[in-house]
């Protein structure tokens, strides 16, 4: 908040700050009565409280009414007497100088004093000086060691050195926190401070164990097996591995199918990996391939769920198995296969993916309790008969009148943990963590490593001071999950293994025990089930069930019926479940916090206003760890604190949106719907576990890989996204090369780029190749790359392609050509032709595309087999924009290959040659046609179908048996009159195209031929019957055609990217002059005057000149067609 | 109701008829905004359901309609390309042109009375951004005029020349001084396609008025 004190105030603030004082005034007569203390030391006195400080604005503004003070909530220089503020910065030190700016025990002193004490010693900073505290916070962090050496005195110290030792927490810039809660702050020193990266950690280590050479079955058991020795081995071989990209590389280019990578890398030989995935997978498994299978289809569920396992990610074990081997063996496709084999094993991974197997499961239930014409709830019949019994028929009466809704959310109590001891009663009641580490909790340090610089890193992170660092040689295997005895004893979920030893040496580590996590939930959902289909999963160990109808239906009571599962729940599983009731969602979560452990709690409409006011502002959905520091610094800490905040100021701080679901929430008011099947935003595959590149090359093949792991999940959930985002983790500048977790990302920065396709895809190819586009846009070093991370967002169902063919065949040209630009860039040898095929096969065949020659041409394969085009194949394609006027032609060309596969680069090369001299002789003038196949989403045709014959104006050429070309090529070229050459095709050729067309034409001796230019286009010469027949397309950009569509689309354009790629400035003005075209003036002016404020806003250059560059074209567009320029004011 | 196409008599009618009501209410409305007589002259109406200025000069009230009434055989049988409305200095050089481009939608039919009230929607959506054109244009210097002028498709001009709707009151082909404006600068004001008719309404102003 800034209190803009200097700004002229209109007459509504004055009114506004005049009520306020009186509002004050009101309450402090109660607030002497109620508290009974009071004084008037502070008489005179008018604070204004700058940020957050402590005790906490409202707390000071009590005291002040108390002490016969004055509150002001707005600044005002001539009435405020002083300033409270406990860290300010610069710019408003210099705002306030001569003010009198004083820390907030001025107030708490005063008053303990029962006198007004001089604020000169409490002043917040000496006027002379423009040091302040945060400058001590910066050098603090430039030099992270000096944090912890108790006196380093700083200028600003000199005021204040009496009380050193209450104010050195403050100088670092820290808050001072409370003891209670140095506990909690310590579980959470991971930058992500969640529960999957602690999950995640306890997965390494078992695996680490399990790949000792040679080990099987019985090592696999105690994985305790000196881990610390093993992993500082691990680093060396794994390096070795990694110095033979070309291979694994290779492997992956030829052979883009991940199935039979996993088979490259088949462990058949390796009998550490076979027996660990037999562990893994408790099914008999003959063969990896086979055992990955299955698991597939859980992959495609993949999603951002709240146990996020795509984010961190567990080791993947072909790099782990691979390292195993001796140096020598070869680790050909091991990289290749890794993500696939990554995400196939990651147990997390799957955890995650349950929540999404919940929801089909609840979904599937409800199809088919449909389709039966009603489903039985033995729940519910169990119920009702219960109620008979007790004949509550005054209770069901009640609850036809208040038919108020009722939301259960339904949590098992600490699901690890209780799940880990239910076979083990003799661990009940004990301090147990669900941990992987079950030693002593130390583990010897590695070799590069520097543990204490991240320790203090994460700490500076969390804004929490005073932990003992002596951590280094604690194990860092995190707890995943731990009961309600351990917690007593403030041991925290997500804090590492070693540190909750020493909190609690009692503490039991249970080892995790995926197959009965799986077990209990989907128990636990069954018996959900029993009672109710209306159901929402939200993850493997809790749920919301809407029971509105339900009690009606039933007329038993909320408490009744959460007794009743709850009840159930204890009997199929053996574990306790909460449940937590409500009116709505937010509430009902709320509940569940008071309800546990092991209760259920109904929190009632007449309480929930006090009820929540007393709740701290994290607790509300939504609010992590930066809007909770953001709302401390605005001094809220509890919802009652926040529903003091005025809608207008929560959106001024948190935007529209946030602001409104903020002020809504901490109200209790929620409408979000239960929802069984929730809407998925994106599909992503991130890994940023034992990521270290040594070349650039690595980089590339492991994000082609990634785009065929979103692909698969793509495919999987029947989506296709148009922005593919790459984020990146790069190690901190400073940061040790070697993080303390072996493996592990350690300190990163965190970079991401985005871009936005034209058409939806899931294909991996295309995905990779915008990856890699964006990856050498972010110009990163290789080897400081700890984490990539692919996602595909804005999505829409991928539409059932009618020929049944894999979705490659079902993408539209327009996708083809967006997979053309990156193998152009890098240096593929790339032939591109356009050809033209009109007036031959009729107006609807006249269809253009190109083709490319493919990176690495397969040995032998048969041409019949092509026409199946082979997912290492890019195919280029070019789409022609159809303009409706129909004076306008195409440059429509085509070149007919049987199998762009089939095709050797040499020959390709020699064409331009060949072509030109034959296209010479075979120039013919062609008619124009009419054409209708803008939307088309043509396959790329193949030798399957048959080529149109060679007749007037056509060229065959057959290369045959020429030496190094394996192959028989058939070319089918036509060259159109110069007439009908469209320019902004042509404009779009690459550059040699150009040329070489330009001679071709040259050659001909066509006079017309350097100046290609479109006759400007009379509308008379629009035949009402072709306009009839023909109905014009609408204009369309990527597909958009609304106005709304477009500027959401032309917004995303301009904000997420840095810098317009040529060729999407190019589909815009294509995009204007259709609109010209089309007479739609006014349309092309909002979309004009929205990219002029959007581009022009930009702080990119770029995007202003971008924007003149569109403007220049659509103005010549506009001057032709109207003989003036569009008004761009 | 049947479905009409272009070849039933009647579709063209209908949709001649509906323009030229439009274009009616349209020229009062520009010349009342545009200021180019007196505002005293100028009664308030309602069309389209909204407030509209109608002149209630008889002669140039029945200079309007005249025109229109000549228009209307040619968008009856869809050989208008553009009504302009030209609004001239005091030495005849045009400051601004209304152009109302008349086109076909890309499917011609009328199937049913619901359409009629969804052409009516879009006709009061453009009546309406005519009265706030003034914000978007500069003022006009004192003392202009107005022509009427259309832009025919292809050979209608012949056609014209034999056929006088009214007698003596022939189109005369128009002055390359009205037609033509230095200097342009051109703002679209409203686009309506509907299923009968696709019209386009921009202002073509000369950047220097005075």
């Amino acid at each position: 908040f800034h209190p803009l004190p200097w700004r002229q105030r209109g007459g509504y603030m004055a009114a506004k700050i005049s009520k306020l004082e009186e509002q004050f005034q009101k309450d402090a007569p109660r607030e002497k009565q109620k508290d009974g203390t009071s004084s008037c030391i502070f008489s005179g006195v008018a604070i204004y409280v700058n940020g957050y400080t402590d005790p906490s604005a409202d707390e000071l503004r009590r005291l002040m009414m108390l002490h016969g003070g004055q509150f002001h909530l707005y600044y005002t220089r001539s009435k405020t007497t002083h300033i409270i503020a406990t860290n300010l910065p610069n710019r408003k030190i210099q705002d306030l100088k001569g003010e009198k700016v004083v820390r907030p025990e001025w107030i708490t002193d005063s008053i303990k004093a029962g006198r007004q004490l001089s604020y000169v010693q409490y002043q917040l900073y000496t006027k002379q000086k423009g040091l302040n505290y945060s400058s001590v916070c910066a050098r603090g962090k430039q030099d992270p060691s000096s944090i912890h050496e108790p006196s380093k005195p700083s200028l600003n110290h000199l005021h204040i050195i009496s009380e050193e030792d209450a104010e050195r927490p403050r100088v670092n810039g820290i808050h001072d926190g409370d003891d209670d809660d140095v506990d909690d702050n310590a579980c959470a020193l991971l930058p992500r401070g969640s529960q999957d990266t602690l999950l995640t950690n306890g997965y390494v280590h078992p695996v680490n164990a399990a790949l000792k050479p040679q080990d099987s079955f019985a090592e696999l058991q105690l994985h305790v097996v000196d881990t610390g020795s093993h992993q500082s081995h691990l680093p060396q071989t794994e390096s070795r591995d990694r110095e033979e990209p070309s291979c694994s590389s290779s492997g992956s280019k030829a052979n883009s199918h991940q199935r039979s990578l996993i088979s490259t890398a088949s462990p058949a030989k390796q009998p550490g990996l076979h027996s660990m995935q037999k562990d893994l997978h408790p099914k008999p498994t003959s063969n990896p391939g086979t055992s990955a299978a299955p698991q597939k289809g859980n992959l495609h569920d993949q999603t951002r769920v709240r146990l996020n396992g795509s984010y961190h990610m567990t080791p993947n074990s072909s790099t782990l198995a691979d390292s195993s081997n001796p140096p020598g063996r070869s680790a050909a496709g091991a990289e290749a296969g890794i993500i696939s084999e990554f995400f196939s094993r990651s147990r997390l991974h799957h955890i995650s993916t349950w929540r999404n197997e919940f929801s089909e499961y609840v979904n599937a239930l409800q199809s088919r309790s449909r389709a039966a014409g009603g489903a039985v709830f033995s729940g519910q019949e169990k119920l009702k008969k219960l109620r008979a019994n007790c004949s509550s028929g005054v209770l069901s009466l009640w609850f036809m009148f208040v038919r108020q809704s009722c939301i259960l959310h339904v949590d098992m109590d600490c699901f690890f943990v209780s799940v880990g001891v239910r076979h083990r009663p003799d661990l009940k009641g004990k301090p147990v963590a669900v941990t992987s580490n079950r030693g002593p909790g130390r583990v010897a340090q590695r070799p590069g490593a520097n543990p204490q610089l991240e320790f203090q890193y994460y700490q500076r992170k969390q804004q929490h001071n005073g932990v003992d660092l002596d951590l280094a040689a604690l194990s860092m295997a995190e707890i995943a999950s731990c009961s309600y005895e351990a917690r007593q004893a403030g041991v925290r979920n997500g804090m590492f293994f070693g540190r909750a030893k020493q909190l609690c040496p009692d503490l039991q580590s249970v080892p995790y025990d995926f197959q009965a996590y799986k077990e209990v939930a989907l128990s636990m959902y069954e018996t959900l089930a029993s009672y109710t289909h209306n159901i929402e999963a939200l993850s493997c160990d809790e749920a919301l069930v809407d029971a509105t109808n339900l009690l009606v239906e039933l007329g038993v009571t909320s408490d009744d019926l959460a007794r009743a599962i709850r009840e159930d729940i204890k009997e199929k599983t053996g574990c306790t479940a909460s449940v937590g009731m409500g009116s709505n969602i937010l509430l009902a979560r709320m509940a569940t916090r008071k309800a546990k452990p092991n209760g259920q709690y109904f929190l009632r409409s007449e309480e929930v206003d006090d009820f929540i006011r007393g709740q701290p502002v994290s607790s509300l959905p939504g609010v992590g760890r930066s809007m909770s520091s953001k709302l401390t610094s605005l001094g809220v800490s509890t919802c009652g604190d926040l529903q003091q905040l005025s809608i207008s100021r929560l959106q001024r701080e948190f935007g529209p949106r946030t602001g409104q679901t903020l002020f809504r929430f901490c109200r209790g008011l929620d409408d979000r719907p239960v929802r069984s099947e929730k809407e998925r935003k994106s599909v992503s595959a991130e890994m940023n576990y034992n990521i270290r590149f040594t070349q650039v090359e690595e980089a590339e093949s492991f994000l082609t890989n990634l785009s065929m792991e979103v692909q698969k999940r793509m495919e999987g959930a029947g989506l296709r996204g148009r922005r593919i985002t790459l984020k990146v983790m790069v190690r901190k500048p400073g940061a040790p090369v070697e993080p303390a977790k072996y493996g592990g990302h350690g300190i990163c920065d965190n970079f991401a780029r985005s871009v936005l396709l034209a058409q939806p895809t899931d294909s991996g190819q295309l995905i990779a190749a915008e990856a890699i586009k964006l990856f050498y846009a972010m110009k990163l070093d290789v080897k400081d790359m700890r984490g990539v991370g692919l996602q595909v967002q804005q999505l829409e169902g991928s539409y059932a392609d009618p020929s049944g063919q894999g979705p490659s065949r079902g993408r539209s040209i327009k996708d083809l050509l967006l997979a053309k630009q990156p193998l152009l860039t890098n240096s593929e040898h790339t032939f591109l032709v356009v050809c033209i095929l009109d007036g031959l096969t009729g107006p609807s065949s006249s269809r253009a595309f190109s083709s490319n020659q493919e990176r690495v041409t397969p040995p032998s394969s048969p041409p019949s087999t092509s026409s199946d085009p082979m997912p290492g194949t890019s195919k280029g394609g070019l789409h022609h924009p159809h303009t409706p006027n129909h004076v306008r032609t195409y440059l429509n060309v085509s070149i007919e290959v049987p199998s762009p596969s089939q095709v050797d680069q040499s020959v390709l090369e020699a064409l331009p040659v060949e072509i030109r001299k034959q296209v010479e002789q075979s120039w013919r003038h062609r008619e124009e046609q009419p054409s209708t196949s803008s939307h088309l989403s043509t396959p790329p045709r193949t030798s399957s179908s048959p080529p149109p014959g060679p007749s007037l104006g056509t060229l065959v050429l057959q290369l045959q048996n020429q030496p190094g070309q394996p192959c028989t090529t058939g070319i089918i070229l036509e060259l159109p009159d110069v007439s009908q050459v469209d320019p902004e095709v042509f404009a779009a050729l690459p550059r040699e195209l150009q040329d070489e067309l330009c001679s071709a034409y040259r050659n001909k001796g066509n006079a017309q031929t350097e100046n290609v230019q479109c006759p400007s286009s009379p509308s008379t010469d629009v035949p009402e019957t072709l306009s009839k027949f023909n109905p014009r397309p609408v204009p369309t950009l990527a597909g958009a055609y609304e106005f709304s569509d477009i500027r959401t689309l032309l917004h995303e354009w301009v904000t997420s990217i840095s810098e317009p790629m040529e060729e999407d400035i190019l589909q815009v003005v294509k995009y204007c002059t259709e609109l010209v075209e089309d007479k739609d003036l006014e349309k092309l002016y909002l979309v004009i005057k929205y990219m002029k404020r959007l581009m022009q806003q930009s702080s990119e250059s770029v995007w202003s000149m971008a924007f003149d560059f569109i403007l220049d074209n659509v103005q010549v567009v506009v001057q032709q067609t109207y003989g003036s320029t569009l008004k761009i004011t | 109701m049947a479905t009409l196409t272009r070849q039933d008599l009647n579709f063209g009618q209908v949709v001649a008829d509906i323009l030229c009501e439009f274009l009616e209410v349209a020229i009062h409305l520009i010349l009342y905004v545009r200021e180019i007589y007196p505002s005293g002259i100028f009664q308030k109406r309602k069309k389209y359901n909204v407030p509209v200025q109608m002149s209630c000069h008889p002669e140039l009230n029945q200079y309007i309609q005249d025109t229109l009434h000549c228009v209307k055989p040619l968008i009856q049988k869809n050989e208008a390309e553009k009504v302009v409305m030209v609004i001239m200095d005091k030495e005849h050089h045009p400051v601004e042109r209304f152009v109302f481009e008349i086109s076909q939608p890309p499917l011609l039919s009328i199937s049913s009375e619901t359409l009629l009230s969804h052409v009516e929607q879009l006709l009061r959506a453009m009546i309406l951004k005519i009265s706030v054109c003034d914000a978007v244009l500069d003022n006009n210097p004192p003392g202009c005029t107005f022509t009427l002028l259309v832009h025919t498709r292809e050979a209608a001009t012949r056609n014209m020349e034999k056929v006088q709707v009214i007698k003596d009151f022939p189109w005369i082909v128009a002055d390359e001084q009205e037609v033509h404006m230095e200097e342009a600068k051109l703002i679209p004001l409203k686009t309506m396609t509907s299923d009968i008719l696709k019209m386009q309404l921009y202002v073509e102003e000369r950047t220097q008025k005075n």
